[in-house]
């Protein structure tokens, strides 16, 4: 008896053992209610309206990008903290979200629960903010707490974008609705290699093509375009090339895993949701395409497993292209391209130029959220009021300390100090939830050209049409998590051409995803959608 | 008879007094019963997650039960059968090569007479083991790619033509398992060389006088002697069959190159991409789940059969 109780004890020990592996990592969420109430954080306020900041505190902000190692950021923050503790008593230390990984990072980020995290950047196109408003990781806001701790803030923010902000009645986000710029993707190019292959200006796929084609044939040691294959990239190369061949329109906030594949059918018809990934012939022209470009060997041909730094390469005149969106092209790219590869003329090819097809930047793009469990929430939005709305504070995050980071030229130009190289000097604060156009400086090494590019895009650029709609996926979540894994499956290999029959590829794809619960899932979208309007 | 006697006599013993009387030992103990408690018991409850339909906010408990909803995505995407295949065998080619190598270093580093080489050679096997699974993708990487790679570059000087190995399905179990040979044999072999030093030396010089020589004393000393650590050795892999070495495949593979994945993908890595992919906590418990009552029954199944054969082989 006594040997059978051992056997049982040893077996059910072993079982223990083996059964804990699956609980790795799913402890952590134990809280069930960690939401302060907004109205207990008002009531903190004295009496006689003054706000209580006795408390020294240390605001947590998390931005996405690569923790710079220059110092030049540490110098900022210890001068702006300085400002800071003066005002509201408080200092801000930032928290970055590394690009290697960056929507994995960032969504684990907010799961993990952090309750040290108070200010998050988040943005409802690029990073997942209703997902994760769903999921509970940010903090709903009232229109009293944000009027009194955010004053500035509130007064420049319209009911109506209040509202574009808001899920089931709470405000969660606040928008950096003051700030111009354009976040349409494209592809970056050599004007001065363009004009050598005869090319005077690219603007569709096939011409991209003869370029990458020119640069393979006359240019030794450069990739034309040396681009790591992963899915981020798919996707948004196969988004670019369905914007530039159809009028289907994105829907934001359908996360399909790392990809976006329901749209609207156009601007005219926004409210009817389809797939250009899986309705007509632009995602299977896409598919021949970037196969003949992968056997042409415009990238590596270990694409998918090559993981190299795409942009810096182009600024190093090794690869022929890069891609990313107008505001990179605007502020990053062309000028450093004038400096480093001087005479390069580095043009960008918008993905909306054949098509015509472009939404404007939606003011969620780039959004702040208070964290679901931060401790200092009210301190927080009186952080991001000074950040947003004081120049001295404002200066500081997003240009640093003036004389050493940047100067201010004799036209009143935000300017840099001589030696300054973005590559090595740049401050990285990644402030990109508030900028603000009032006291944005004119920035005298951004690309002059600027101006004319916005004039073009705004003559056919429409506004987001679908500000309102917040898709819960409730319901849907199983076929949401199969399909993911087949768009994490098959997009990278059919963006880069690294397939054998591409238009079998893209059959077997576009069956793989019916299975996995395509058509549910398109029915639930187009039923919220049609409750939205 | 007596032995027996005694033998009952310390079992007939109270719990309290058992407890007391090996006090030291259970104090030498707490160190590894705290760790596992503490990593292994008390986040088991969280495997509940693995039927909920997970929501941060209302957190494991909270949130709504969904039966078994989560493994249907399971079986759903097919994938479960060439999951399972596909770690089982790779275990099975670690387990089976890696013994027989790390036994046929262990003999010949035995051998060996000269202590400077064997200490020399000892050492430069066990070094891979202590470079990163990140690193030997790079290497990796630097070896195999098809533009300037290591392998490239001599197969076009000796005339040959390259050949993409990352869009070769079929090359990679074999790199695989070459890798984690690499890595593992150094190390494995140091468990067989100090069984093979613990075998009595007197029972070896007999068999010289019986005019046994260097194969005879390996095939009729050494590798009988070999033969309990052998068996626990490998109950104590099999108990990780299901189990997959997630740094090597991952880092190895890439996370995008999908051409690869129906030769490289185990468990590990696909939960690992349900779960980045999509932050999908239910999803991937479920597997993990899946993958740890497996990995139970195997090691029931594989015990009770040894336990047949003899007992005092047996894990328990």
């Amino acid at each position: 008896m006594k040997k059978l109780g051992k056997k049982i004890l040893a077996a059910v020990l072993t079982a223990t053992m083996t059964l804990s592996l699956a609980a790795c990592g799913g402890s952590k969420q134990t809280s069930t209610d960690t939401n302060p109430s907004a109205d207990s954080a008002t009531n903190k306020t004295t009496n006689d309206g003054g706000l209580d900041t006795s408390k020294h505190v240390t605001v947590k902000f998390v931005v996405l990008g690569n923790r710079p190692t220059n110092g030049r950021l540490e110098s900022m923050l210890k001068e702006l903290n300085t400002v800071l503790t003066e005002k509201v008593n408080a200092e801000l230390d930032l928290q970055y979200v590394e690009w290697a990984d960056w929507q994995t990072q960032y969504n684990l980020l907010l799961a993990s629960g952090d309750s040290s995290i108070d200010l998050i950047t988040t943005a409802t196109d690029w990073l997942d903010a209703w997902p994760n408003i769903k999921k509970g990781s940010f903090m709903p806001l009232t229109h009293d707490m944000i009027k009194t701790y955010a004053p500035n803030t509130y007064a420049s923010v319209t009911s109506e974008e209040w509202e574009k902000c808001s899920y089931d009645g709470q405000i969660y986000l606040i928008p950096e609705n003051h700030y111009t710029q354009y976040t349409n993707h494209g592809i970056f190019y050599r004007g001065d290699w363009a004009k050598e292959a005869g090319l005077s200006n690219i603007n569709n796929f096939s011409d991209l093509g003869k370029y990458f084609q020119f640069v393979k044939d006359n240019k030794s040691n450069v990739i034309p375009w040396d681009v790591s294959g992963t899915a981020a990239n798919g996707n948004a190369l196969a988004s670019g090339y369905v914007q530039s061949t159809t009028s289907n329109i994105v829907i934001d906030g359908v996360p399909i895993g790392l990809s976006s594949i329901y749209y609207g059918a156009s601007k005219d018809d926004a409210y009817t949701v389809t797939s250009p990934y899986m309705e007509g012939t632009s995602f299977e022209d896409f598919a021949v395409l970037m196969k003949e470009w992968a056997d042409a060997g415009y990238w590596r041909e270990d694409v998918l497993n090559y993981d190299g730094d795409t942009r810096e390469l182009f600024k190093a005149g090794a690869s022929g292209a890069d891609q990313h969106h107008t505001q990179t092209y605007v502020t990053d790219v062309r000028p450093n391209m004038d400096i480093k590869q001087p005479g390069s003329d580095t043009q960008m090819f918008s993905f909306s130029e054949p098509s015509k097809n472009l939404v404007k930047t939606s003011i969620t793009h780039g959004c702040v959220a208070i964290g679901a469990s931060s401790k200092n929430a009210e301190r927080a939005l009186m952080v991001y009021d000074l950040l947003r709305n004081d120049e001295e504070c404002y200066r500081y995050i997003n240009y640093g300390i003036e004389g050493s980071d940047y100067i201010i030229n004799d036209s009143g130009e935000l300017d840099r100090p001589d030696g300054w190289d973005q590559s090595i000097d740049a401050l990285e604060s990644n402030f990109w939830c508030g900028r603000n156009d009032e006291l944005e400086l004119p920035n005298a090494r951004h690309y002059k050209g600027a101006a004319d590019i916005y004039a073009d895009y705004d003559t056919y650029a429409i506004d987001y049409p679908y500000g309102k709609f917040v898709f819960d996926n409730s319901k849907v979540s199983t076929q949401i998590a199969a399909m993911a894994d087949v768009c994490a499956n098959y997009i990278p290999r059919i963006a880069f051409g690294k397939v054998d029959d591409p238009k079998a590829m893209v059959a077997e794809f576009r069956e793989k995803l019916k299975a996995a619960g395509y058509d549910e899932v398109l029915n639930e979208v187009q039923t919220q959608l049609n409750e939205s309007k | 008879m007596e032995i027996k006697n005694v033998k009952k006599a310390v079992n007939k013993k109270p719990l309290g007094k058992k407890l007391w009387d090996s006090k030291t030992l259970i104090i030498m103990c707490l160190p590894a019963i705290l760790f596992f408690i503490v990593f292994f018991y008390c986040p088991m409850p969280g495997a509940y997650i693995a039927f909920t339909n997970f929501n941060y906010k209302q957190g494991i408990f909270g949130s709504d039960f969904v039966g078994l909803d989560n493994f249907k995505f399971l079986l759903n995407s097919g994938s479960l059968w060439m999951l399972t295949r596909n770690t089982i065998l790779y275990n099975l080619a670690f387990i089976v090569l890696g013994n027989v190598l790390q036994i046929i270093v262990a003999i010949l580093l035995n051998e060996v007479k000269n202590n400077v080489f064997k200490k020399i050679s000892q050492t430069i096997m066990f070094l891979p083991y202590f470079i990163s699974a990140v690193l030997v993708g790079l290497l990796a990487f630097n070896i195999l790619n098809y533009e300037f790679g290591f392998l490239t570059t001599i197969i076009q000087k000796l005339g040959g033509e390259p050949f993409s190995v990352y869009q070769t399905p079929k090359a990679w179990p074999v790199i695989i398992v070459l890798a984690q040979l690499w890595q593992q044999t150094g190390y494995g072999s140091i468990v067989y060389f100090a069984a093979i030093c613990g075998i009595d030396q007197e029972m070896i010089e007999a068999a010289q006088v019986d005019g046994a020589n260097v194969f005879a004393k390996i095939r009729y000393i050494i590798l009988p002697s070999l033969k309990p650590t052998i068996i626990i050795l490998f109950l104590f892999a099999i108990g990780g069959i299901m189990k997959g070495n997630f740094g090597l495949f991952y880092n190895l593979v890439g996370s995008s190159n999908a051409t690869l994945w129906p030769y490289t993908d185990i468990v590990e890595t696909y939960v690992y991409r349900t779960l980045m992919n999509n932050f999908n906590f239910p999803s991937a418990s479920a597997v993990g789940l899946y993958q740890s009552l497996f990995g139970f029954v195997v090691v029931m199944f594989s015990n009770g059969i040894v336990r047949r054969i003899d007992k005092d082989y047996a894990l328990f």
